[in-house]
């Protein structure tokens, strides 16, 4: 029931800066606050507090690098979080093959009473 | 094609009467979906679901609104509400039903997940764009599915 999916992962990922923030440590590996303030349309600040939240849901891992952080993808968790949304489409083909079946036994019995 | 929905399609050899019934009334949504279901299937009522988990005893309910119920047309309802009382952004969940030979065709669509932050398809592409990761990563996943992270 996907009320069990992690509310937090999904609006940490929801954000379109934040996602195009992963894609591009997914394409160039770990990247800096600074760095990928370059390739963005945002500052480095804003970019930072995108960051917190990232590393917070654990999307990324930082690690002290100068007077910097290091920060990469952890794609065990980006992997679970897609798992969880593949699972909801997997989990409605389950519900769906169930109505069919709870369906079409009740149109047999009403079927089967009428031609008694 | 949209990223934020769900669609799915079944033939149910059943009249729309039927399947209509089996969608709708909280008796039926308690064999195919969730351990408990209660609300009046009429426009605007709440409405809650629940599940039991079996080895803790612990009840998890879930809020639903009722948005729409046209038999044997159409019925719909919201969940997954990221408010209090039912409120803020939430799933829809709409079932059409239409005559298909002698039974019907059903189509699912859940929508809302761009709204909750859901992007699946934008998610499953990036993901497909990075497959070495993606393979470097499925044992890893292992644990992760083996956890009831959704029961159906």
């Amino acid at each position: 029931m996907s009320t069990a999916v992690d509310d937090d992962l999904w609006s940490a990922i929801g954000d379109p800066v934040r996602r195009t923030m992963i894609d591009l440590l997914l394409a160039g590996g770990p990247g800096t606050a600074t760095s990928l303030s370059e390739r963005l349309p945002v500052t480095r600040q804003a970019v930072s507090k995108h960051l917190a939240v990232l590393d917070r849901v654990g999307l990324v891992h930082s690690a002290p690098a100068g007077r910097e952080r290091h920060y990469q993808v952890d794609q065990a968790q980006l992997a679970r979080a897609v798992a969880q949304l593949s699972a909801v489409g997997t989990a409605w083909d389950a519900r769906l093959r169930r109505i069919k079946r709870i369906a079409e036994a009740i149109e047999r019995d009403r079927n089967n009473d009428q031609g008694e | 094609m949209e990223h934020g929905s769900i669609e799915r399609d079944i033939h149910v050899d059943a009249s729309p009467e039927v399947v209509f019934e089996v969608v709708s009334r909280p008796e039926h949504i308690r064999e195919w979906w969730s351990d408990d279901a209660r609300f009046e299937p009429v426009a605007g009522a709440p409405g809650e679901l629940m599940w039991c988990d079996a080895e803790t005893g612990e009840t998890m309910t879930a809020a639903l609104a009722v948005v729409e119920v046209d038999p044997p047309k159409r019925f719909s309802f919201r969940w997954c509400f990221t408010g209090a009382d039912r409120s803020g952004p939430a799933l829809l969940v709409t079932f059409d039903l239409a005559p298909a030979g002698a039974g019907t065709r059903i189509r699912m669509t859940e929508t809302g997940f761009r709204e909750m932050g859901w992007e699946i398809a934008a998610l499953e592409e990036q993901y497909r764009d990075h497959e070495s990761g993606w393979d470097h990563y499925i044992p890893a996943l292992g644990a992760y599915v083996a956890r009831p992270v959704l029961t159906a």
